[in-house]
């Protein structure tokens, strides 16, 4: 195929030609002299909104267009958005000392790549707001999960005030029996009333076990149970055994006997709670299930290690179940059992907590021996000291800076703030928090993040930015773990919510005032 | 006194609102419409500095792009300044915006440049680390922006104008 000739093209094409290019390029030439006087004007300047009649003001942006541009060199400049919105390609034609700037209409072609490219545009921003989509889905996946983990913490909470409620079951049944022996000496002649007294202690010895194993169970939450060992008086131990049981086994006419050797002069340690629930489940059990014969516990102190073998004639454990008895709320161990069925499996697990041993023996119809023996335990582990609170002098002259549009919240959090010794100034808008925070370096700065105008998140990004390393906590009336979370990103170190729970607020401040007070070393960086 | 006119070239990812901050300087306004540009639309706004000849800066609003091709070449050239502009929620268009700024450095190499991170009022869906600016700011002008408030955007224009000054 050769080239086309034009020359040789016939006039009345040429002249279609020409029509067509007029038609659809719309050419403008503009001629002008090396400082940009117009010299002469060809073509559609309207199309291109450039008036005519004053075309010196049109051609102004012709002028910035090609800032910077050699004007004695070709230039060409593709799809230029004009004033008046068409889309032009512009080149420029030098010509001696003069130049031409010729507009040709990109119009059509611009519209089409628009389509094109917001299309592609659109699919890839779309793109990128799954794959973000896909982000946080997996974030309300971990969320859940960390639901799951709090669910599970509220219910060791749950266990934890059933421990501390039947912990508080011990002292008032304790002043019970101490009294109802007192009673049961005086009343030796009167039938009727030891009857009674010996149906309230046993009742009363039940709900103490009962208490007891509540307390263990409300236990069974925490995965590492802490023990308290202190030194145990075990004569006094082995005395509360015979007051509690002794009576309760001559109701059934069981011989009753504990005994206490004392063979190492160590002092014994124990968590004597623990050692008590071990000791109440095996007696109560032994007595509970035995009918005939007797029961008796042997305590031994010897090498360290306390020993208790618990014997009784009762009905036996079958061979069946020898391996279920520890399990909690079985029933099957003994035959025709009563009871919730968590005392061996309390029993069991109080042992291995002491690192201790437990076995035992068993016949049906002759009666079982369990025997437990449990080391002296090696460290004695006081009060567990609670986290104390910073005292207020630390917080003396410290400065907090306040960001609050709200004045009444503003006044309450200065009050507080006050309160706690604090220097407080405050600021109404996000604004001012970033420039007073890197202008004073606030020991904390509290922002509200609901601001008018720059939020307080904002506020926080822009101070993090500029590598402020102070302590921030923000507040904000949305109680959402995700807006927690956009405001830790921020750069925030402490998230409350309003309304303002009072003890969590001075916790929270006074412990960004301390870290504040650590952390001092690195100085923000101004940009 | 005629303002001294400078090309100013915005330069950044698409998407990331550079008509938007262009239009929110000169003409005040803002769409929450994405509208792609195509080639490149050309505004211009004076700059009254303090104690100095007023600045014209004739700003460049070029079609968005990861990177440099040759036509994005042919609008560069002339430039005196570069905004190159992220948008804070897509992490990526920072990285879009330095490239771009490399890729124009062989053309470009005295330009002043500032850097805006646009979209500050959708601070809570920004995937930009604070700690990423910090690192930022110790070689480059950085502007947290929000075309949509106004937030940084004077500031950030003004800044290319008081360097173009210097």
């Amino acid at each position: 195929m050769s080239m086309l000739d034009f020359s040789a093209i016939p006039a009345r094409v040429e002249t279609y030609l020409r029509e067509l290019f007029w038609q659809r390029v719309h050419p403008l030439l503009l001629s002008f002299d090396g400082g940009w006087h117009l010299r002469d004007i060809h073509g559609d300047a309207a199309h291109y909104g450039i008036d005519s009649s004053n075309p010196t003001q049109g051609t102004q942006l012709l002028r910035d267009l090609f800032i910077g541009l050699p004007l004695d060199e070709p230039q060409d400049v593709p799809f230029v958005e004009l004033d008046n919105g068409r889309s032009a390609h512009l080149h420029l034609i030098p010509d001696g000392d003069a130049f031409h700037v010729l507009l040709l209409d990109a119009e059509t072609e611009r519209d089409r790549r628009r389509v094109q490219q917001q299309l592609g545009h659109e699919e890839a921003l779309a793109s990128q707001a799954k794959t973000k989509a896909i982000g946080q889905l997996k974030q309300i996946r971990s969320e859940l999960e960390r639901q799951h983990a709090r669910l599970e913490e509220a219910h060791a909470l749950k266990n934890a005030l059933i421990a501390t409620l039947s912990h508080e079951f011990r002292t008032p049944l304790t002043s019970i029996f101490g009294y109802l022996q007192l009673i049961d000496r005086r009343a030796k002649d009167e039938p009727t009333i030891r009857e009674a007294l010996h149906a309230v202690r046993r009742n009363a010895t039940y709900l103490f076990t009962l208490a007891e194993n509540l307390l263990e169970y409300g236990r069974s939450g925490s995965a590492a149970p802490l023990l308290n060992p202190t030194p145990v008086d075990l004569t006094a131990l082995a005395r509360d055994l015979e007051a509690m049981f002794r009576p309760l086994a001559e109701e059934k006419g069981l011989a009753f006997q504990v005994t206490l050797k004392l063979d190492d002069a160590t002092e014994p340690v124990f968590d004597e709670v623990r050692l008590r629930q071990i000791l109440l489940n095996l007696l109560s059990n032994a007595v509970r299930y035995t009918r005939h014969g007797e029961v008796s516990a042997e305590l031994i102190w010897r090498g360290q290690t306390f020993s208790a073998d618990i014997t009784d004639t009762g009905i036996g454990i079958a061979a069946a179940h020898r391996d279920s008895v520890f399990m909690a709320f079985n029933r099957g161990g003994h035959a025709g059992s009563k009871g919730a069925g968590l005392g061996l499996s309390i029993v069991k697990r109080v042992v291995e907590q002491m690192r201790g041993t437990l076995t035992f023996d068993s016949e049906i119809g002759r009666g079982s021996s369990f025997r437990v023996a449990v080391p002296l335990a090696k460290e004695r582990i006081g009060t567990h000291a609670a986290v104390a609170l910073a005292p207020r002098f630390w917080l003396q002259g410290r400065n907090v800076l306040v960001a609050d549009d709200d004045v009444d919240i503003a006044n309450l959090l200065q009050a507080l703030l006050g309160d706690l010794g604090f220097r407080v100034r405050v600021v109404p808008d996000a604004q001012s928090a970033v420039l007073e925070a890197m202008a004073g370096r606030p020991d904390v700065l509290l922002i509200d993040v609901e601001l008018s105008g720059l939020s307080g998140n904002a506020a926080v990004y822009k101070l993090r930015s500029r590598g402020y390393k102070g302590r921030i906590v923000t507040l904000s009336a949305t109680a959402t773990s995700e807006a927690r979370e956009a405001a830790l990103r921020a750069g925030a170190d402490h998230y409350l919510t309003k309304p303002l729970n009072v003890e969590q607020f001075v916790h929270v401040i006074q412990q960004a005032a301390s870290a504040s007070w650590d952390g001092r070393s690195d100085e923000p960086d101004d940009a | 006194m005629s303002a001294a006119a400078r090309k100013l070239c915005m330069l950044g990812d698409f998407g990331v609102g550079k008509t938007s901050l262009v239009s929110r300087f000169v003409r005040s306004t803002f769409s929450e419409k994405y509208l792609t540009t195509v080639g490149v639309k050309v505004d211009s706004k004076e700059i009254a500095l303090p104690g100095r000849a007023p600045c014209k800066l004739v700003i460049w609003d070029i079609a968005g792009r990861s990177h440099l091709d040759a036509l994005n070449m042919t609008y560069l050239r002339g430039a005196s300044a570069l905004l190159l502009v992220a948008d804070g929620t897509r992490e990526r268009s920072l990285h879009s915006a330095l490239n771009l700024l490399m890729q124009s450095r062989s053309l470009l190499p005295d330009a002043v440049v500032v850097v805006a991170v646009n979209k500050i009022d959708l601070v809570e869906q920004w995937e930009v680390a604070p700690t990423a600016l910090v690192e930022l700011r110790r070689t480059l002008p950085v502007f947290e922006t929000s075309a949509r408030t106004g937030e940084g955007v004077e500031a950030a224009f003004a800044e290319i104008a008081t360097r173009l000054a210097a």
